[in-house]
């Protein structure tokens, strides 16, 4: 069987993450408008549209391909923010929208017909039914998967809902939850990724010294406590740890990045179209590192080599590394 | 930083051993107005050169955050107004005259500054620590690893025709602090390697002890079985 060589599909926050993705080897490079359209809108982060003008001037230069990413579900009577952003996309000369709405992704088919839609993970669609109602219906092209499936499940489901690409997370922050539906955030802060783009907005984020270390506080909630020296993770509601039946734990999740590394051999050869990093929020050096890792392990691997020994420790959550659900260790 | 620490003038974290440590004891008895000429030219020569940062600090002008690198003995206030910002030098801040502080080793500062390193991974490890409006902080991170700063670059670009020289001038400096690292490593361990033994035999001792403890209590079962 010939193996399809993937496309790295890299995060980018800011312009010069967006160089550093390319110059790294990006295939693609993902990002989002500066507003709530996207569901990594942070203080500071994001692209103009200037800048996203000149960053896809940039990378098509460079032979690399831009996406964005207009992934979260538009409140209901005001879609005009979103239509707006794929408007803006197509008219810059995006290669793609990452999308998450079904009625944006609808408006997006009959608007701008020649522009290429990916589905965003925000839509969680891991079945071949759901997958082919979107291609079929509205023509999407690739379809980013939950990160809730196995390898095996993966390369089932590749012939399944072919000629649609799939693309799967290979490193970055974990959801646990069903994406797009999670209310977690909402609950403690009135803001979720999904409607706002933001998962635990930092303004609702405290930390406070305590004599045995570092109390993280969501809302004015305590989420975590981290004892000197000892590893920290995102303050986010499913990695907090809380008392149940007496016990102290992580309950949902602990702090953790995916990391695939090791594993890019069996997701090539499920017919795994691209590969995404996760972290858009994340600065120049992680993009530049991660990207670079994941180069040199696709390369490796398609010429036939053995995979190279990248360290990526020091830039991960909590400083651990999981496969996560692609091999479901804990079963 | 707590109104004690405040007020004794100690830092909330302990820095590393480092040339910068040495360096900051020697320059304790200098006033910090002495030093703000400095930080004036690179607020001036920052905001020439990357006026997205300001740009993106928008929503967060009337914010004062507080850069605390911990091996020296000054602290900085930066107001990122976008028509008047200032970057000023204090000895300390009053813990209500900030809503943010970052603090760290200088040159764990200077790298996250230039993107070299990031945020969030020092964050997780702990070399970086973050306290008051964590939103602010978050923007200014964002805001600095955005403009693609090279401190150096950035400086040496306002002397003009002096530029290449100053450039060599950083470069050999650059080196021979890399060397200093290496020297002021070899005293930390010499300083410590006392400490480092015995802490070792008390770990030895303790041990023994504790395989001790663990035959008797086995004998001790096996007497009452």
């Amino acid at each position: 069987m010939e193996l399809i060589r993937p496309e790295l599909v890299c995060p980018a926050g800011t312009p010069a993450a967006l160089k550093s993705a390319v110059e790294a080897g990006a295939d693609c490079v993902y990002v989002g408008y500066r507003d709530e359209t996207n569901a990594r809108n942070f203080p500071g982060l994001n692209f103009s549209r200037k800048e996203l003008e000149e960053g896809i001037a940039f990378a098509h230069d460079h032979g690399a391909k831009v996406l964005v990413a207009i992934n979260t579900f538009p409140r209901a009577g005001t879609p005009e923010l979103w239509h707006q952003a794929v408007d803006d996309a197509a008219r810059l000369k995006a290669d793609a929208v990452i999308l998450a709405d079904i009625g944006l992704i609808a408006y997006a088919a009959a608007k701008h017909p020649d522009l290429r839609l990916h589905l965003s993970v925000q839509a969680a669609a891991s079945n071949p039914e759901s997958i082919r109602f979107y291609a079929e219906r509205f023509g999407v092209q690739r379809v980013v998967l939950p990160r809730v499936l196995t390898v095996q499940e993966i390369a089932a489901l590749n012939p399944q809902i072919r000629p649609v690409e799939t693309e799967v997370f290979v490193f970055g922050g974990l959801c646990v939850m069903a994406e797009g539906r999670c209310a977690l955030s909402s609950y403690a802060t009135g803001q979720s990724p999904n409607m706002n783009g933001v998962c635990s907005p930092a303004a609702h984020v405290r930390y406070v010294d305590t004599a045995s270390g570092t109390k993280s506080q969501l809302a004015g909630f305590t989420i975590n406590q981290f004892g000197h020296g000892e590893p920290a993770g995102y303050p986010t509601l499913c990695k907090g740890r809380f008392v149940a039946n007496g016990k102290t734990s992580y309950l949902f999740e602990e702090p953790t990045s995916l990391n695939t590394l090791a594993m890019l051999p069996d997701l090539i050869k499920a017919g795994v179209t691209a590969f995404k990093i996760e972290g858009r929020q994340r600065g120049r050096a992680y993009v530049a590192a991660v990207v670079q890792a994941f180069r040199a392990g696709v390369d490796a691997v398609m010429a036939g080599r053995p995979l190279p020994d990248m360290d990526l420790d020091r830039i991960t959550e909590g400083g651990r590394q999981t496969t996560g659900a692609y091999e479901r260790a804990w079963r | 930083m707590t109104e004690a620490q405040y007020r004794s003038g100690a830092k909330p974290m302990t820095p590393p051993f480092s040339p910068v440590l040495l360096l900051g004891l020697a320059l304790k008895p200098l006033r910090p107005a002495v030093l703000q000429p400095v930080f004036d030219a690179m607020l001036r020569v920052v905001r020439k050169r990357h006026p997205d940062i300001l740009e993106r600090m928008e929503p967060f002008q009337d914010k004062v955050v507080c850069v605390d690198p911990v091996d020296l003995p000054f602290v900085l206030l930066l107001e990122p107004n976008m028509a008047e910002p200032r970057l000023t030098v204090r000895r300390a801040v009053d813990p209500d005259e900030s809503h943010a502080t970052i603090r760290g080793p200088l040159e764990t500062l200077i790298a996250l500054a230039e993107g070299k390193v990031d945020g969030d991974a020092l964050f997780f490890s702990r070399q970086l620590v973050i306290e008051g409006d964590t939103e602010v902080v978050v923007a200014l991170r964002n805001a600095i690893d955005g403009a693609g700063i090279d401190l150096i670059a950035d400086l040496t670009s306002m002397l003009g025709p002096l530029a290449n020289p100053a450039r060599r001038v950083a470069d050999a400096t650059i080196e021979t602090m890399s060397h200093l690292r290496a020297n002021v490593e070899t005293l930390r361990q010499a300083l410590i390697a006392p400490a480092m033994a015995g802490a070792a035999a008390r770990d030895a001792r303790l041990a023994e002890l504790e395989a001790e403890v663990k035959a008797l209590r086995k004998a001790n079962r096996r007497g009452h079985a």
